[in-house]
This record gives C-alpha cells, structure tokens and sequence, in this order.
C-alpha cells in the first residue's frame, strides 16, 4: 500500500466509528420518517396500515392543532433569537472591556448551560411558582404585585424565553466574545485616533466585523428555537390555554401519546421544512451583507 | 507479575463472579431454573416502595418465580408499554388504568386472562361491584384483573371546617352534603387581607378537567349519545361545567384561574378544601402538623356521583403456557393482598378485602370507597386521548371567561367526532384489509 493510499484509508477510519452512527442513529431514522410521513400508520391500529399520499400532510394542513403549535413556535424564535443575539452580544462587549476576572465572569456565564433541561426546567419551576416562588417573593418584598408567570398566557411564553436566555445565552456570548477578540486592536486604536466613539466603533467596526459569527449564531439559534419541546414540556406542559405547546410538542404528543406515528413523522417533515425555509433565506440575506 | 497476568485474573474473578451470580439468581431450590417475571407499573412515589413490599412477599412465598418490578413515570409508561410489547421485549405482568385498557387491548398484546376467574381457586368475579369488573370485560375476553379504584372526593383541612362549625355529633368535621351546604362553607371559609386580596380560600380547583369530570355523573352527564356520536356539548355537561365557572363570582369563590394553587394551595393551608383522586392521600400522610379528612363529593347536581378508575393487572399474551399460569399466580397474590396496596392510597376492588378490619381503619380510603355504587368510569373510546385533550382545552376556556360553557363544549365535541370519524374511517379500512 502506497503511502497515499495509507493516508486514505487512515483518514477513512478515524471517520467510521461516526459515520456509523450517523449512519444509524441520524440516516436511518430520517428515512424511516420519511416513509412514515406517506403511510396510516396507527400502533393501536396495525390491522389498517398503509400507503395514503400526501394524506397526513393534507390533514396537517387543515389541522387547527398544528396552526396553533405552529403559531407558538414562531412566537417562541421571534422572542427567543433576537434576545439570545443581542443579550450574547452585550455580554460579550462587556467581558472584552473588562480589564480582570474575565475568566472567571465567562466561566459563570457558561455555568447555566452545563445543566440539562430537566434540571434547569425544574429549577426555573420553582422560582416561577406563584405563591412561594423566588420571583414573586422577591417583587412581594419590594411591595410589587406579584405576577402569574407560568399560568398566564400573557406571561407564560415571555416566561419561558426568559428561562432559555439564562439557560443558553453564556454559550452564546462565549461564542460572540471569541470572535470579539479576534479583531486586531490596532483597528480600534486607529478609529479611536480618527475621533470614532463608542457608537461608532460598535456600529461601523465591531457589528461589520462580527457579521459572519452572527450569521452563525442566529441561525443556529434559529434552527434550535424552532425545535422548543424541553423548557415548554417541563414549565407548562404546552398551557395556559395551549399558548406555549410549540409543535416538536404536538408531534411528540400526537406519535408517542397517541399512537399516529405516521401523522407525527408528516408534521416533523413539515416542521423541517419551514426550518430549512427560515435557515436558507437568514443564510442568504447575512452572507450578502458579510459579503 | 506483570500487568497482563493482573488484567488476565481480573477477566478471569470477574466471569466466575458472573457465572456464579446468575447461578443464585436463576435457580431454585430444587435446581430449577426460576422463572423471571418483569412487572411493569407507573408506581413511582411511595406507593412503588409498598408495591415492592408486596412483591417481596410473593417472591418469598413462591421460590420457583422472581418478581423484578420495573417502574416508570405514567406520562411515558404508556408508550414505552406500547413499543416494548409490539415488538415482543415487553414485561410479562404490567398494569393499564381502565382509562387506557380499550385502546391497549385494540393493539393486541393483552391476553385473556379468564381462567383466573374460572380455573381452579378462581378470583371469584362478584367480589367485584358490576361497574369495576366491566372495564376488563371486553366481549367474552377478561383481559386483566382490577387491583384497586381509585375514586374522585373530598379532601378538607378539618380544623377549617371545624373553625365554621361542619362537625358531626362527634365534633369532629364533616364535609358539606349537598350543593347549599358547600356554598355556604366555601363562603364561610373564605378569609380576606386587610388589603382586600384573600388569604384563605374554601375551595380551589386541582386538575381542572377531573374537577368537571367529578362532577358529569352528578348532572347526568355523558361523553356519547346513543347513536355513539360525541355529545359533550349536551345541557347536562354544560350545567356541570357552569356551577364550576359560576364560582368566578361574583362573588369569587375560589381562586382566580391565573392563581392555580389547587393541591399546592391546600397542603399550605390557604385553601380549605379540593376535589382529588385517592392517590393523593400518599401525598398528605407526609405532612407532620396538617389535620385533614376525605369524604364523598358533596351532591351539587341531581344526585351523587364522581369519576373513578382503576389500576388493573394484565399479562402479555404471547408467553409460554408456564409463564402464563406463572403470571396469573403473581396477579392471583397481587389481587387477594391488595388491603397492603390499599395502604398506598388506594381502595381495593375487591369486596371482600374491603371488609378486612384493616380497611376501615384507612380514614380517607374507607370515606371515598362509600363513593363505589355511584362512580362513574372514563368511556370506554379509542378516541379517549383526544376527549382528554379537547375537555382540557374547553374546561380551561371556559373557567377563563374565553368562551361561554356552551360554546367550549360545542367545539370539544366537534372535534372529539372528527376523530371519531377518523378513526371509524381506519377500522373501515382494517375490516377491508382483512
């Protein structure tokens, strides 16, 4: 075997062990999902399995559930990713001025995301909860009206990004505060030296520079807020009044509780659809600007 | 010696451990190979642990069979039921509340379980009440065994109701009996701040649908007509659904729906009664300083009623005779020493163990079971998640002010029969493919 060959082959089995598992755990389901998505395909009902068309996406369609899981979703990512950007992006300007601690400020930061949903979802329950919560024993001890904040539905969503910014946002900020140091101080120095402000260095130095790292982060926080289910399952279970049942909710309940695997395989690909729609037009429209 | 003969002689104490370990735990006394049977359940809080003191018990007095109990939260059980049993890894003996048993028993992998009340020291059926025994009855097929019921009543922080003067000749606090009488102690109860804002309800709604479904028998109410087309929206379900909207007042008479303190509120003391099923006693026999009692559901409607379930005890229809009668042995063990699961916060279906001493000395057990002639089951409806579902939705909106009781009900029953329509569409097409 020529050395050339050997490289191939080296660089071919460092890749196997996860292509493997790509292979099983991603590919395969996707496929199966796919298939799913064309058939009636009720587990209580196995006698009436078949091929139906587009039988489930019609159904989804005219399906008032699906709109209204729909509709939470959307209001989930339109609060959610701007917040997550702008909140990371403050934080990430005010770890790069500080002169000490940053270190352990950005360790700090990052805690929060080191736990797992059910763990932060629990947490955040108890400060939310109405009567002896911290939240409102705190507004209580300022002599402010408590406030409902999970069994509102005008509170019950803003409640729940509040929790997922806390959750998510130090990850973020690392991410923006890398890249925020990637830009050459000599930059700044020179803007500074031309009379540029702080406005100015943010809004004609900084954001231009940053743009391919927002790109990054918006859509990746795009494609993670449409998949909402933890924070949502966990605080509210979809209530008050269904407002924060976002859809990866509704196909969990509609494949796994109700048994309709092949109508909970036809939203999920609907659901990717809309998701693959969103990343593609937030990827065109910020590579044209970074461009 | 070298690290090689260590890790050679670890490999070798670890196989003999192995080897000698499922030696133990598979054999009997006489050499036999014991019988694994895995028991699947949705016991997770202390009710697990007295399950598990009975399963020892079995395990003890049957040498030739080991009981492993396996459990898991209810709001995932179902599912990993369902899949493990379609795909033949399920558990041998697994418990389905009555709710879910029409819906299950359609999936095919429940097994008629008949014998055991026909065989030989057979569980005899009318030691059950007519009502229990029919959620397992589904044609000729007996498809499992009622472990218990767990009905809907009253829960009440005795010295509250003491405080307004509910007490029996005994003194001690009785729950009101009818629907004037409950009125005027949840006003009675009702305690105001300085500021106005209450800080002492007499009642408060828990689960908001079982709240409504508690009170359907009481009105005559019911999820079907007779043709079997959804009629939730019938007058009788609307003026259930009222009484409990009425009590937004004025005056308001239990919390405000953004304040859903329910059971919370109650074991803090700040509301004086709530409607709960049985196995919420569990939950209270924690509490060290808390005075608390059960009875029935005061009479709001025409006549008494309340909702109920049960717990009931299934075997996996593909197994082997002898891990059948094995099976059938266990839930045989389970069913005739259910006064010790009765102690989880549960009352026994079966008459007889009801009548066991121990019983009555179960307060609140022994207050709800007097609700037995009169419970009122979950239809017995494949579509049964999507009436959770839409009942859901409309009690919420309708206790909310969004839409009129009527108006709720309308919509939950429209859609209850699209899916009824469906899914009578998909039997079409089954009975077509067969």
């Amino acid at each position: 075997m020529t050395y050339t060959q050997s490289r191939r082959w080296g660089g071919l089995l460092f890749l196997l062990p996860y292509a493997l598992s790509f292979l099983v755990f991603v590919v395969v389901p996707v496929v199966v999902a796919l298939g799913l998505a064309f058939m009636q395909f009720d587990l209580t009902n196995r006698g009436a399995i078949h091929f139906i068309g587009l039988g489930n996406f019609k159904e989804a369609l005219g399906d008032t559930y699906f709109w209204q899981a729909l509709k939470a979703t959307f209001t989930y990512v339109i609060l959610m990713v701007p917040g997550v950007v702008v909140a990371g992006l403050a934080m990430a300007l005010g770890m790069n001025a500080m002169a000490r601690g940053r270190n352990a400020v950005r360790a700090l930061f990052f805690l929060p995301g080191l736990f797992n949903v059910a763990v932060t979802g629990l947490l955040w329950r108890w400060f939310f909860e109405d009567d002896f919560g911290l939240f409102n024993y705190l507004l209580k001890k300022m002599g402010l009206h408590t406030v409902p904040w999970l069994s509102s539905s005008a509170y019950a969503m803003p409640s729940i990004v509040l929790m997922s910014l806390w959750w998510v946002l130090g990850g973020t900020a690392i991410v923006l505060l890398a890249a925020v140091q990637q830009i050459p101080r000599p930059l700044f120095e020179a803007a500074m030296l031309d009379g540029a402000g702080g406005r100015a260095l943010l809004s004609k130095m900084t954001l231009p520079l940053l743009r391919p790292v927002l790109l990054f982060v918006v859509v990746m926080n795009t494609i993670g807020a449409f998949q909402v289910f933890g924070q949502p399952f966990i605080l509210t279970r979809g209530g008050p009044e269904r407002v924060t049942r976002g859809l990866v909710q509704y196909i969990y309940e509609m494949a796994f509780n109700n048994y309709r695997l092949g109508y909970g395989a036809a939203m999920s690909w609907l659901l990717f659809l809309v998701v693959a729609v969103f990343a593609l037009v937030q990827y065109r429209f910020l590579r044209r600007s970074v461009s | 010696m070298s690290t090689k003969v260590w890790i050679g002689l670890l490999f070798l104490f670890c196989v003999v451990l192995g080897v000698g370990r499922s030696d133990l735990s598979c054999a009997g006394p006489s050499g036999r190979h014991k019988l694994q049977i895995n028991f699947w359940n949705g016991f997770t809080g202390p009710d697990g642990q007295i399950m598990l003191g009975i399963i020892r018990k079995f395990n003890e007095a049957n040498p030739d069979v080991e009981v492993t109990m396996q459990r898991m939260d209810w709001d995932t059980y179902y599912n990993k039921l369902m899949v493990a049993e379609l795909d033949g890894r399920g558990p041998e003996v697994f418990v389905i509340q009555s709710q879910w048993m029409a819906r299950m028993n359609r999936a095919g992998f429940v097994a008629d379980v008949s014998d055991l009340f026909t065989g030989s020291n057979p569980i005899p059926k009318d030691d059950f009440d007519p009502v229990v025994i029919s959620q397992v009855q589904y044609g000729q097929k007996m498809v499992g065994v009622p472990l218990d019921i767990w009905p809907f009543g009253l829960y009440m922080n005795a010295d509250y109701m003491k405080e307004i003067g509910f007490t029996d000749a005994n003194g001690n606090a009785r729950a009101p009996k009818d629907k004037a009488e409950f009125l005027k102690a949840i006003t009675e109860l009702k305690k105001t701040a300085p500021d106005g804002s209450a800080d002492r309800w007499g009642f408060a709604l828990d689960n908001w649908r079982w709240d409504f479904q508690s009170l359907l028998p009481q009105f005559n109410g019911r999820y079907f007509d007779e043709k079997g087309r959804a009629d939730l929206a019938n007058p009788n379900n609307v003026a259930a659904l009222q009484f409990l909207v009425s009590l937004n007042g004025p005056p308001r008479l239990m919390p405000p729906p953004e304040n859903a303190m329910g059971w919370v509120g109650f074991r803090q003391k700040k509301v004086a009664m709530v409607v709960d099923g049985i196995f919420m006693v569990g939950d209270l026999k924690r509490l060290n300083d808390f005075n608390y009692v059960g009875a029935p559901v005061p009479v709001i409607g025409s006549r008494p009623g309340t909702l109920a379930d049960s717990h009931c005890l299934c075997v996996r229809h593909d197994l082997s005779p002898e891990m059948h009668k094995a099976a059938e042995r266990f839930i045989k063990f389970l069913s005739n020493n259910s006064i010790d699961w009765a102690d989880a916060g549960q009352v026994p279906a079966r008459k007889s163990v009801r009548a066991d001493p121990r019983f009555a000395q179960m307060p609140v057990q022994y207050a709800f079971s007097k609700e037995i002639p009169y419970i009122q089951y979950l239809p017995r409806t494949p579509v049964l998640f999507d009436i959770n579902r839409e009942l859901d939705f409309a009690v919420e909106s309708a206790i909310r002010g969004r839409m009129s009781s009527q108006d709720a009900l309308k919509q939950a029953s429209d859609h209850v029969q699209e899916e009824l329509d469906r899914d009578a569409l998909e039997q079409k097409e089954e009975g077509l493919a067969k």
